[in-house]
Parts: C-alpha cells; sequence; structure tokens
C-alpha cells in the first residue's frame, strides 16, 4: 500500500513511517504543506493519504481544506486525517465530500497500531474510519432515541459508524458475527432506518441520523414507535 | 428641567430669581460655615449640592463626579478637593455679587407696592422713598413714581435675571467642573483598578494551567518514563520476565494515552483550538452544531476582536448551551452576537423553563468569572416558567 504524507512535524512524520514501514506500506512521499502534499499526491497517485489538519504557515485547518482540494482534484482519493482535536464541524466537512474512503482520527489513536492500521486499509479500500470521540459527540446529541439502545447496541452503534465492518465488530466486542448481525437489526429497528448493506453507505445512514435533525422527546419517541 | 430653558420668560425669570436669592442665602451660609465646610467630605457635598443646582439651572446637568477617594488625611490628596476648597470664597463672594442686587431688585417692589396706595398713613418724617431717595408726599407722587417703580424692577427682573442666574450657574460649573487633567486622573484610577483585576484573574487563571500540567501531564509523563526504565533494566535480563516487561509497557503506553487525553482538556481549556482554526465565527457553528437544542446564530459584523474576548465568548456560549441542553427543557435557542464601536455582546436565550441562576451553579458563576476578568458584564434573566437569556457586554476595543 503506497502512502503519501502530509505533516510539518518530523517527529511525528518519521514516527510514523516507522510504523507505516513494519506495517508493510511504503511511503511513496512526506509533504510538509498542503501545496507540496497536493503535487505528492499528483505524481505519485497513492493508494491513500495521511493528512495533519494543521500545516503550515498559518496552522489552521489547512489539513482539511488540502484534502477536500485533492479529493476535488482526484475524486475518491482516499484520505485518513489526523488531528490533536477533533471537531464534528470537520467530520461533517470531510464527508461531504462525495465518494468513500475518508477517515478523521485523533492523533492519539496513531499509538495503537493495528487498530490505526485497520483504520487505514479500511479508507483505502473506500470505508470510512471516524474517531470515536466524533461518534461519541454525536451520540451525546442525539440523545432520546439512542438513550432508548442497549449498553451493547450503543457500543455496536459506535463502532458502526466510526466505520467497522461486522466482522470488526465481532471480533472488537468478543461476539459472534451473527450477534452482531442481530443487534444491528435491532439499532436500525428502533432508530428507525432503513436497513443498508455495511460499509460506507451504511456509515453514512448512520452518521446522518446521528447528525440530523435534533429528536425532542415526543416527536423523536413518536417516530421510533411508528415504525 | 428644560422649561428652565424652553419656558416662557416669567417662569425664567421667577426661577432665575429663586436661583439668584438662593445663591445669595448659600454665600451667606458658607461664610459662616466656613470652619466645618474646609473639611474635605463636607466641602465635596456642598459643591455637588451646587453643582447640580447650576446644572439644572443651565438645563444640562452635568457630569456626575467620581466619590472623594479615601477618607481622614489622604481625603486631601483627592484631585477634586482643591476645586471644592477654591469653590467656598468664589460663591461667597459671587453669591453676594448676584444675589444682593436681586434682593435689592425683589425687595424694592415691597416699598413701592405699599407707598402707592398707603403714603399717607406713614408721619412726615418718616414718609416711603422711591427711587431711593424721593420721599412720597402726595398722590402725584405716589401714583406716577410708585407704579413706575414698580414696572422698572419687574422689567429688571424680567431681563435681567435669567442672564444672571446663567452667569453664576456657568461660574459654578467652570470651577467645579473637572479639568482634562482630573479626567484623565479619574480614567487612570478606574483603569488602574481593572488592570489590577485582570491581573488577578489571569494570574488565576497561569496558576491553574501550572498545577493542571504539573500534577496532572506532567507527573503521567514521569510515571511513563519510570515504568519504560524498568522495562529497560527488566528486558536485558537473563532470563527475562516476558510477561513482566509486557505489562510495563502496556501499563507505559496506557499512561501516554492518558497524558494525551488530559492534554488536550488542558489546551481546550487554555484557548480552544477551533478558535485558533476558524475564527470565532466558525467555532461558535461548531458550538452550535454540538447543542442538543436546536439553536439559531446570529452574527453581526463583528470586525477584528481580542483573542482573550474570542475565548472568552466562546466559553460562555459553550457553558451557556450546555446548561440549556441539560436543565432548560427549551425546543428552540437562539446565540446572537453583535458588536458596537467598542462592546461586544453576546445574548444566548432559549424557550425553556427558566430558573437558571444558583442551581446551576457553577456554569453560570465560570462564565461571570471569565467575564469579569475582562472588565465585562454578566446579565441574567431567568424567571421560572421561562424563558431563559443570559446576556454579555465586553470591552473590545480597538
Amino acid at each position: 500500500m503506497r502512502v503519501v504524507i502530509a505533516e510539518d512535524n518530523v517527529l511525528l512524520s518519521t514516527g510514523l513511517e516507522l510504523l507505516l514501514r513494519r506495517a508493510g506500506c511504503h511511503v511513496a512521499a512526506v509533504a510538509g504543506d498542503a501545496p507540496g502534499f497536493l503535487t505528492a499526491v499528483r505524481e505519485h497517485r497513492p493508494d491513500v493519504t495521511i493528512v495533519d489538519v494543521r500545516l503550515p504557515p498559518s496552522f489552521r485547518d489547512e489539513g482539511i481544506r488540502a484534502a477536500l482540494e485533492a479529493r476535488r482534484e482526484l475524486p475518491g482519493l482516499p484520505v485518513l486525517v489526523l488531528s490533536q482535536y477533533v471537531e464534528q464541524q470537520y467530520a461533517a466537512e470531510l464527508l461531504s465530500s462525495t465518494g468513500g474512503g475518508v477517515g478523521y482520527l485523533l492523533k492519539d489513536r496513531v499509538s495503537r497500531v493495528d487498530e490505526f492500521v485497520d483504520a487505514l486499509r479500511r479508507v483505502a479500500a473506500g470505508g470510512t474510519a471516524m474517531d470515536p470521540e466524533v461518534i461519541a459527540q454525536l451520540v451525546h446529541r442525539a440523545g432520546d432515541p439512542v438513550a432508548a439502545l442497549t449498553p451493547r447496541e450503543r457500543e455496536v452503534l459506535g463502532l458502526m459508524a466510526q466505520g467497522c465492518d461486522n466482522n470488526a465488530i465481532a471480533s472488537r466486542l468478543v461476539i459472534t458475527a451473527n450477534a452482531v448481525h442481530k443487534h444491528i437489526g435491532n439499532i436500525f429497528a428502533k432508530l428507525g432506518l432503513a436497513v443498508t448493506d455495511s460499509g460506507h453507505r451504511r456509515v453514512l445512514a448512520v452518521l446522518a441520523y446521528l447528525n440530523g435533525p435534533v429528536r425532542g422527546t415526543g416527536a423523536g419517541s413518536a417516530g421510533v414507535s411508528g415504525r | 428641567m428644560l422649561d428652565a430653558v424652553s419656558g416662557t420668560g416669567w417662569v425664567q425669570a421667577r426661577r432665575g430669581g429663586i436661583y439668584l436669592l438662593g445663591s445669595l442665602a448659600t454665600a451667606v451660609g458658607t461664610v459662616l460655615a466656613l470652619p466645618v465646610l474646609i473639611h474635605p467630605r463636607l466641602a465635596r457635598s456642598w459643591a455637588t449640592w451646587h453643582r447640580e443646582r447650576a446644572g439644572r439651572q443651565l438645563g444640562t446637568p452635568l457630569p456626575p463626579r467620581p466619590p472623594l477617594r479615601g477618607t481622614g488625611r489622604r481625603a486631601w490628596t483627592d484631585p477634586a478637593t482643591p476645586r471644592d476648597l477654591l469653590w467656598l470664597p468664589v460663591h461667597a463672594l459671587t453669591g453676594m455679587a448676584f444675589g444682593v442686587p436681586a434682593l435689592l431688585c425683589v425687595g424694592n417692589v415691597v416699598p413701592a407696592a405699599v407707598a402707592t396706595p398707603l403714603w399717607w398713613a406713614f408721619t412726615f418724617q418718616e414718609r416711603p422713598r422711591l427711587f431711593i431717595d424721593v420721599p412720597v408726599t402726595g398722590w402725584a407722587t405716589a401714583l406716577t413714581l410708585g407704579p413706575l417703580q414698580i414696572v422698572l424692577l419687574v422689567a429688571v427682573a424680567y431681563l435681567c435675571f435669567p442672564p444672571a442666574a446663567r452667569a453664576h450657574a456657568r461660574i459654578c460649573r467652570a470651577v467645579l467642573s473637572h479639568s482634562a487633567a482630573e479626567q484623565l486622573a479619574d480614567r487612570v484610577a478606574v483603569l488602574t483598578r481593572t488592570r489590577a483585576d485582570v491581573l488577578d484573574a489571569h494570574g488565576a487563571e497561569l496558576r491553574r494551567i501550572e498545577r493542571d500540567l504539573h500534577d496532572g501531564t506532567q507527573n503521567r509523563l514521569v510515571a511513563i518514563a519510570m515504568r519504560l526504565a524498568v522495562a529497560r533494566q527488566a528486558f536485558a535480563d537473563d532470563p527475562r520476565d516476558e510477561q513482566f516487561v509486557a505489562e510495563l509497557l502496556r501499563d507505559a503506553h496506557e499512561g501516554a494515552e492518558e497524558a494525551m487525553t488530559e492534554l488536550r482538556e488542558v489546551i481546550r481549556s487554555v484557548y480552544p483550538p477551533i478558535l485558533a482554526d476558524r475564527g470565532l465565527d466558525g467555532a461558535l457553528t461548531a458550538v452550535i452544531t454540538r447543542c442538543g437544542v436546536p439553536t439559531r446564530l446570529e452574527l453581526g459584523d463583528l470586525g477584528r476582536v481580542p483573542a482573550a474576548v474570542e475565548a472568552v465568548v466562546y466559553f460562555a456560549v459553550a457553558e451557556a448551551l450546555t446548561n440549556v441542553s441539560k436543565h432548560s427543557r427549551a425546543t428552540a435557542a437562539a446565540v446572537r452576537v453583535s458588536r458596537t464601536a467598542d462592546r461586544l455582546s453576546v445574548a444566548i436565550t432559549d424557550d425553556g423553563i427558566g430558573g437558571a441562576g444558583d442551581r446551576q451553579g457553577t456554569g453560570l458563576a465560570g462564565i461571570r468569572r471569565r467575564v469579569l476578568a475582562l472588565d465585562g458584564t454578566v446579565g441574567v434573566d431567568s424567571p421560572a416558567g421561562g424563558p431563559t437569556a443570559v446576556t454579555l457586554e465586553l470591552p473590545c476595543g480597538s
């Protein structure tokens, strides 16, 4: 898997290189800023890219803009954005660009090497990798209908929203794929969502639900029980 | 008050007369009470009373003066005290200079009014005199000079009292107004006080950050380093206790993750990264999308806002909306931010059950602490039954 990295901090980029090489990836280029990143992407056509949100010159949200720009130019280019903090807003902007292959993770997650490489592969394959904190923000906001789920169902919902497929959810929660399937059926029924096949579309459906208009006590429960 | 200026001539004349006669009375009072009035506190009260009176006479209230600074001996050092003391002799002189003619003018109407019909009732030696020294000896004099004197005096009063009263009021204003230097001194005093408050708040904030980093993150890093050091030694042991090394590494790894989480919280509490990335506009948009209650954001043209003010607005809005989600049972909320020249106004409103205030304690207290540190004000209007409005006013000088 060929990777292009946009990261201006040498400590972090060498760390990432080390980690990715051990995981069997090939780091084609490391760019220190947004224009450099765009040039490298055009030149190397990587399988996946890793972009830090803050890049020179102003160290604000250049990374997000560079990622969106790159995806406009090369539709479907897989992008995994790394940040020291997560904002639902940024996640929404990344997801709004068409096509799959989007990831948004806290830098902390890199240290869980297996999960990080999993997420990177998922993104490279056109899937989604959303940070648990983003999902937590969304779930917290969604309120009542989500509160009606069992704790286990909430865990499954969270992993689903992060972009895990059924097998990954099963291995993370140490349950059978069959049990996962049953939980997902219950969740979709309780939330009143149409069952979608797994993959990016399912993630989008779940995220759209969580991100959607806030459901008040009365209206929300009525809508769910109506189905 | 405006009547004094725009009222009919007669009203003005009457007010002017009362003012002038009052000035005469207080001038005499000033002379008599001089030993007492030279005390700064009494001189200040006396001067303030005259200022207000002069302001009413001029139809333009004079701006209030700050209260006397310090007590006892220190009261003498108040920058306005010399003016208060100067006013005592000035008023004694001008009060009499303006008041005595007014009294004579009013006073001489009475003998004329009495003399005209009743001149004959006085003995020859004590016949009333008109026009100062003209004795009334017959009806001819009485019926001509008497009314003439009244008419003349009334004309003088009508024409002269209002300008004379205004002249005295202007003298009062000139003596007792703030000089530019005094205004500057007052401003410096206010700024010194607020700056001290801001520095205190700033110091407290630095100590909090230091404590968070020192007790939290730094300790965690020490613990991680210790575990890694022991792991290195254990790794070199022969035979090697693989499980022990693995445990140490796992603990160190988890400690590092906790340190990162903690550090992120500290950073967020110092200056929210989203604010640095997206400015107040983008940061507030992020806050309202996080809110569990549908919230409308109205942003005026804010221009350049100091970073400290932006941070306080961000925290206040985030905190207020957390309260809205948690306690208000509102179905809608709104955040309005607008700016007039040197003030930023923020209003966070919801249609919930109201009763916000001490019940929610720390949230609003936190907002208040941050806002006061910048010399701003916080208003909470939340009657039981709602709705709730939290308003902030922050100085935003350019």
